[in-house]
């Protein structure tokens, strides 16, 4: 590991550290010239993350939780940080937590983007964050054993699922609100993509005034399916099924944390092709969430033209890869279907014609009168929340940080070509669907330059040796914003540890500020502009604490008082 | 508003006809994997190969048989059992039409003799991939017929194999050679 010694980058920010807290870091492991690990002293670790947070402008991208009592008898809670300053890299904050008193100090309370990490470390490997203000569960639902924490490496099978402790939902909602407030839950359905979370809109009138949500409904524990039942390479086809929309982006920071942990080299021209992929995968699903733009604002007709345009970026993954969605591409190493002249010709093709449909549909789209009445100044997030809860994506462009994985880390074939981040300075849904519309333009341009510049020669490599408890980050720009996997190789050919962070994980708990001030018919439009990913429902639920009564609205009926915003189902 | 109407008008009609009318998948559509049970020689790299464990072995000491089978409701049409399979036995088709009646009609089966040992009588492989094997190491050493003593061992289970070297060592009396060798 020491023949890059010259190539690091990040160094600063350590010797920084080391001046400011002179005992606190004892272990400093580096992955790759980009990536550290560093073992810090739990008393040191809310200092250690408050500098590298706040001074040395880090965003928190993941937190991992892993059992390695098998390996060195203590858990062990990593925070990764995205360093984003002058030396751009990852460092990785590794805190030991004792397998006896199994607490470590929580961060929360100074980086409060570290909420659902810790929360969700609690649930999967019962360890307690002294001093996290949230104590409710995250990821487990309200009738799991107390005592079972799944991810504990003596816990349960992977098949296990026991049986359930109670009747009752017992999570309860936070709200903020200093008056009194009408309470309309939504969910465990939702009103805008037909999927499971729990939403509760604290009202007064139409004027939404805190909201809460639960998600983790359909929790499908693929990360103990992993690391129990899959070997290393077949886990790239599970990746590529975290997700229904942005699947390859998975697939590829997966492979990519293997290749860096295990020191693989691929060969650029597979590189070139993964960047290639992404960008076709982007196309398809911002043009998706353009067209969704259309329809929460009553616009379907704009909604069936961008879905109409949208079939061609679905056309050319099929022709690239042999499958309309989840691509399987991947191998540790590279990918598995080179792009050939004709495909090359035939990419090129719809890549031209997919620019003018675009620009055609976004001119109808811009100028449609009540488009910008529904979208300006509507769920603004406030630059402040973004820094405080590290967003990803057009979520946090559409608010003035030009924070995009593409140009901030090296992965895949996008150090050879030229590309700047997007960004806007609006902060509302406005905002977030211009970053959207020019990356689409983007995405475009780099197709072609992509395939201009993609060198010849090998695809694949298999030319590397699976070594036990390696471990690294892989990471990629989903359309949504940066996906970062965490892996650590086991003994057995497959993964001791995986933690799969999806974009839109990080993105959830800035939510509840954007719809704060908002009407309760922007809610489907704010919701919206986050581009939710999550599975499938039918039906809101309105519960009336005034009166004491329920009432169940039907999701239709939701969905049209956004759009026509006219016969509140409220009253 | 009069763009949109251009665009509508510049369109038409965008919806294809199916299932009415038939629908071209892309020419290297990955699609319904297609087993060739003549080709396959049971030796189940496939079922190390499928991530969804969508392929199955299951071994039949009693009967000496060896079902090769594949879930369709399982496959993920990702085509690693076609770059693991040693003799082409199974591809991916472009076929995506898949919608059963009943569940069972997803399996499809393959039954495989399994060979007995020589020394033992036992089943310890499937037929074909021993066979195969012969064939194999004939290629490499050059030869087109095997003697009866290279079928004898070919047709031997390991443990046959390891227990009959043994004995042989032992006839061998290389403790007597090695004093008249001294």
């Amino acid at each position: 590991m020491d023949m890059f010694v010259q190539d690091r980058v990040g160094g600063e920010y350590l010797t920084a550290l080391r001046t400011v807290l002179p005992n606190a870091i004892v272990n400093e492991e580096w992955q790759t010239p980009r990536q550290v690990t560093i073992t810090v002293t739990a008393d040191a670790l809310a200092d250690v993350m408050k500098t590298l947070y706040y001074e040395h402008y880090g965003w928190v991208s993941v937190v991992v939780g892993n059992d390695e009592r098998p390996l060195n008898g203590h858990f062990a809670v990593y925070y990764v940080l995205s360093m984003e300053g002058p030396q751009k890299c990852h460092i990785v904050v590794r805190v030991e937590v004792s397998a006896i008193t199994q607490e470590w100090p929580s961060v929360t309370p100074v980086v409060p983007a570290c909420v659902w990490g810790e929360r969700e470390v609690r649930d999967m490997f019962g360890l307690t964050p002294v001093g996290l203000p949230d104590a409710r569960r995250l990821v487990l639902p309200d009738d799991w054993p107390d005592d079972l924490h799944p991810l504990r490496k003596d816990a349960m099978d992977y098949r296990t699922r026991p049986a359930p402790t109670q009747d009752d939902e017992t999570y309860e909602f936070i709200n903020d609100a200093k008056q009194e407030t009408t309470i309309v839950p939504i969910g465990p359905l939702h009103i805008t993509s037909d999927e499971p979370g729990h939403f509760r809109l604290f009202v007064d009138g139409e004027d939404i005034i805190d909201a809460d949500y639960r998600m983790f409904y359909v929790h499908r524990g693929m990360e103990k399916a992993a690391e129990a039942r899959m070997g290393y390479n077949e886990v790239t086809f599970l990746a590529d099924r975290v997700c229904g929309i942005c699947g390859y982006a998975h697939s590829v920071a997966y492979t990519t944390s293997v290749e860096n942990a295990l020191g693989v080299v691929v060969p650029e021209r597979g590189q070139a092709i993964r960047a290639i992929l992404l960008e076709t995968e982007r196309l398809h699903s911002h043009l998706l969430n353009l067209g969704l733009v259309c329809h929460y604002t009553g616009f379907d007709s704009g909604f069936q033209q961008f879905f109409r345009v949208r079939e061609k970026a679905m056309v050319l993954a099929e022709v690239l890869t042999g499958s309309r969605k989840t691509y399987g591409m991947n191998l540790i190493g590279g990918v598995r279907r080179d792009i050939l002249g004709d495909q090359a010709i035939e990419t090129r093709r719809v890549v031209a014609e997919l620019r003018e449909d675009v620009n055609r549909l976004v001119d109808i789209l811009l100028e449609t009168a009540n488009i910008t009445g529904r979208v300006v100044g509507v769920g603004k997030l406030d630059k402040q929340v973004a820094r405080d809860f590290s967003p990803v994506g057009p979520m946090v462009r559409g608010s003035g940080f030009a924070r995009d994985t593409r140009s901030d880390h090296t992965f895949a074939g996008y150090a050879s070509v030229p590309f700047t981040p997007r960004s806007h300075d609006g902060c509302d849904v406005l905002s977030r669907t211009l970053v959207r519309i020019e990356e689409v333009h983007d995405s475009l341009n780099l197709i072609e330059a992509l395939l201009d510049v993609a060198p010849g020669g090998r695809i694949l490599t298999e030319d590397f040796e699976y070594k036990p408890h390696k471990f690294a980050l892989g990471f990629t720009e989903a359309p949504r914003g940066e996906d970062i996997h965490w892996s650590m190789t086991g003994d057995n050919q497959k993964l001791y540890r995986w933690r799969c962070r999806a974009s839109t994980y990080n993105n959830w708990p800035v939510l509840r500020y954007m719809l704060r001030g908002n009407t309760v018919s922007d809610a489907a439009v704010i919701v919206g502009s986050l581009d939710p990913c999550y599975s499938c429902t039918d039906r809101v639920t309105v519960v009336d604490v005034r009166k004491h009564s329920a009432q169940t609205v039907p999701y239709k009926e939701m969905e049209r008082y956004g759009r026509e915003r006219k016969d509140s189902p409220l009253k | 508003m009069f763009k949109l109407l251009k665009e509508i008008l510049r369109t038409g009609d965008a919806t294809v006809q199916y299932p009415f009318a038939p629908y071209e998948a892309s020419k290297d559509f990955r699609g319904k994997p297609e087993h060739d049970a003549e080709k396959c020689i049971a030796c189940a790299a496939c079922t190390i190969a499928c991530p969804p464990n969508a392929i199955h072995m299951e071994t039949d000491l009693d009967a000496g048989t060896r079902t090769w089978s594949i879930d369709y409701g399982r496959c993920i049409f990702c085509g690693r059992c076609e770059e693991s399979c040693p003799t082409g036995a199974i591809g991916l088709t472009p076929e995506f039409e898949l919608a059963v009646m009943s569940k069972e009609d997803l399996t499809v089966k393959a039954v495989f003799q399994l060979d007995h040992c020589r020394s033992c009588g036992k089943p310890f492989a499937p037929l074909k991939e021993v066979e195969y094997v012969g064939k194999l190491l004939a290629q490499t050493g050059g030869e087109t017929e095997r003697s009866a003593r290279e079928e004898q061992i070919l047709h031997t289970c390991p443990e046959c194999k390891r227990k009959n070297d043994l004995e042989q060592v032992s006839r061998m009396k290389i403790a007597a050679q090695m004093e008249t060798s001294k």
